[in-house]
């Protein structure tokens, strides 16, 4: 675990509203691993950091995804180039990848491509065939980047791809599913993939630990970390009913 | 740096870390910890408590809300698990305990009497997150002294007492916690505070209410920290929004012998040891000294 002030680099629009920031972070682009997150610091800014997956990390640079939704959020999308951040990272358990699987389905909803980029490439340094699984609202909002040529989109309006549910763009006889997206996704795709890998959404408070904000409502009966055990889970292991499905993040200074 | 007692703990600085932000002192690895005071662990109970179902944090204007609900392991294997590694520390590692009833904080006390890693008690008859005891024993004054008093009679070690804001008269559950025993206050817990969710039109937090802590209860912590040295001869720890070095400074020259901090840990895993470098660098002693001294003969 790092702590960096990380200046912004680069900053792209990857979909209507949603952007990819590039920050300078060596130490933590060195160790980062699919799955797991960097947590942001603004100041000035709101009270407390904002946690987002790592989307690519490479050659000292750690690229995040993000939508500006709140006070957070809009800060750092408004950052001018060469400002800096308190980068905090790489935090959080990582995807486990199973190489005998032979197969891997990366399917994300919206801003749950976040994690994609770099699983696909943890993916196919296995040797995994991957499958870029990827689902918005509409063509304006379906991410514009994506790794691999087997490439399956779905919008909810049909204006590209697979018209409906991201699910049912899923390929028949895949060895793995690898998810992540709004929980009420990852929820309805626990009930067909329970053994599913998945990358939830929570509130969180510090990131590393301590706070127990981030509380995930485990099948065994016990809540544990999201920021420590998770954010990933085998998807029959997190009781969907308890894990709040809508998350409000208009959030004051 | 040291000879720095307080309460009947030896401090390795006056700036410690607060219950249930430092979790069990094991979770923060970037925290410069020759500059930790001392810590206070996880709040816990006799037995095992789940805690509460999510969200449990909310973030408000210069602050959050939490509803963690003491989610905890349990006193035996917090015996088993961590008191080992505390022993092998250079800093000391006072356990935050809480109970239902008057006989629980005393069994717990007992049961952590002696026990190599710990170096005192903190009762906390503050909690706003939990149902039952909690904050209504330190709501009142004969509550809070007959807990102290329990505790008092059941261990050897130096007993604080963290109080709740939620009083009409700080000085008199404070004055009851010092005849009942107490060799120190902590003051303040959290305040209880509440958000609705403009979605859902209900309350944002699963819990309904939680307990507001960061910047935005600072001059409200300093006031109660202020009017508690005021009532008492032992010594104030100050606890509330603290985030820097000048920030601390306000407690102590509001009365208090040390500070905790707790909600700027989660931002900066090393708010401690900034803020006790921050504190070397301006000499605090000679500052709270100097101003004590001109503030008596003035």
């Amino acid at each position: 675990m790092f702590e960096l002030q990380a200046p912004l680099i680069a900053r792209r629009e990857v979909a209507s509203g949603m952007w990819v920031l590039s920050f300078s972070a060596p130490e933590v682009a060195a160790t980062a691993r699919a799955g797991q997150f960097v947590n942001l610091l603004l100041r000035p800014g709101p009270l407390l950091r904002r946690p987002f997956s790592v989307y690519r990390a490479t050659s000292g640079v750690v690229e995040v995804l993000l939508k500006p939704v709140g006070a957070g959020t809009a800060g750092l999308a408004a950052l001018a180039l060469g400002e800096s951040v308190s980068l905090l990272g790489p935090l959080g358990s990582g995807f486990q990848l199973d190489q005998a699987a032979g197969s891997v389905a990366l399917v994300s909803g919206g801003l749950g491509v976040a994690p994609m980029p770099l699983a696909a490439r943890a993916a196919a340094a296995l040797g995994l065939q991957v499958h870029w699984v990827h689902g918005a609202r509409t063509a304006a909002e379906l991410c514009s980047e994506w790794e691999g040529r087997r490439v399956h989109w779905a919008t909810d309006d049909g204006s590209i791809g697979y018209h409906g549910s991201v699910l049912a763009a899923i390929p028949e006889g895949i060895g793995q599913v690898v998810a992540c997206g709004p929980n009420r996704m990852l929820a309805a795709l626990a009930a067909r993939f329970p053994r599913a890998q998945v990358a939830i959404e929570t509130y969180m408070g510090c990131g590393t630990g301590v706070c127990l904000g981030c509380a995930v409502p485990r099948t065994s009966g016990v809540y544990d970390r999201a920021c420590k055990e998770g954010p990933v889970y085998q998807a029959n292991d997190i009781r969907w009913d308890v894990l709040p499905q809508h998350l409000h993040y208009g959030l004051g200074a | 740096m040291s000879g720095l007692r307080v309460g009947g703990v030896e401090l390795r600085s006056p700036v410690l870390a607060a219950s249930g932000t430092f979790g069990y002192g094991t979770e923060v690895p970037l925290c410069d910890r020759p500059r930790l005071g001392g810590m206070v662990s996880k709040g816990i109970f006799l037995q095992p408590r789940p805690g509460t179902p999510p969200p449990r944090i909310v973030e408000t204007p210069s602050g959050m809300l939490n509803a963690i609900g003491l989610q905890g392991p349990g006193v035996e294997a917090l015996i088993r698990d961590y008191c080992p590694l505390w022993a092998e520390w250079d800093f000391p590692v006072l356990v935050n305990i809480n109970g239902e009833s008057v006989d629980e904080y005393a069994e717990l006390a007992a049961r952590l009497d002696g026990v190599p890693g710990v170096s005192g008690l903190e009762i906390n008859i503050s909690c706003p997150n939990v149902r039952e005891g909690g904050m209504f024993f330190g709501k009142d004054p004969a509550q809070a002294a007959a807990v102290t008093a329990a505790v008092r009679r059941s261990t050897r070690l130096p007993v604080w007492v963290k109080l709740t804001p939620a009083v009409s008269d700080l000085a008199e559950v404070a004055r009851a916690c010092e005849s009942a025993g107490a060799d120190a206050l902590c003051a303040i817990n959290t305040l209880v505070g509440m958000s609705f969710d403009l979605g859902t039109g209900r309350p944002r937090l699963a819990f309904g209410t939680g307990g507001l802590s960061g910047p935005a209860i600072r001059p409200i912590a300093v006031h109660l920290a202020h009017q508690a040295a005021q009532s008492v001869a032992i010594p104030v720890i100050g606890i509330g929004g603290i985030g820097g070095a000048e920030d601390a400074l306000e407690f102590l020259y509001a009365g208090c012998q040390a500070v905790q901090i707790g909600t700027a840990t989660f931002i900066d895993p090393n708010a401690i040891g900034k803020t006790m470098e921050a504190l070397e660098a301006l000499d605090w002693r000679r500052l709270v000294e100097g101003t004590r001294a001109a503030i008596s003969s003035g």
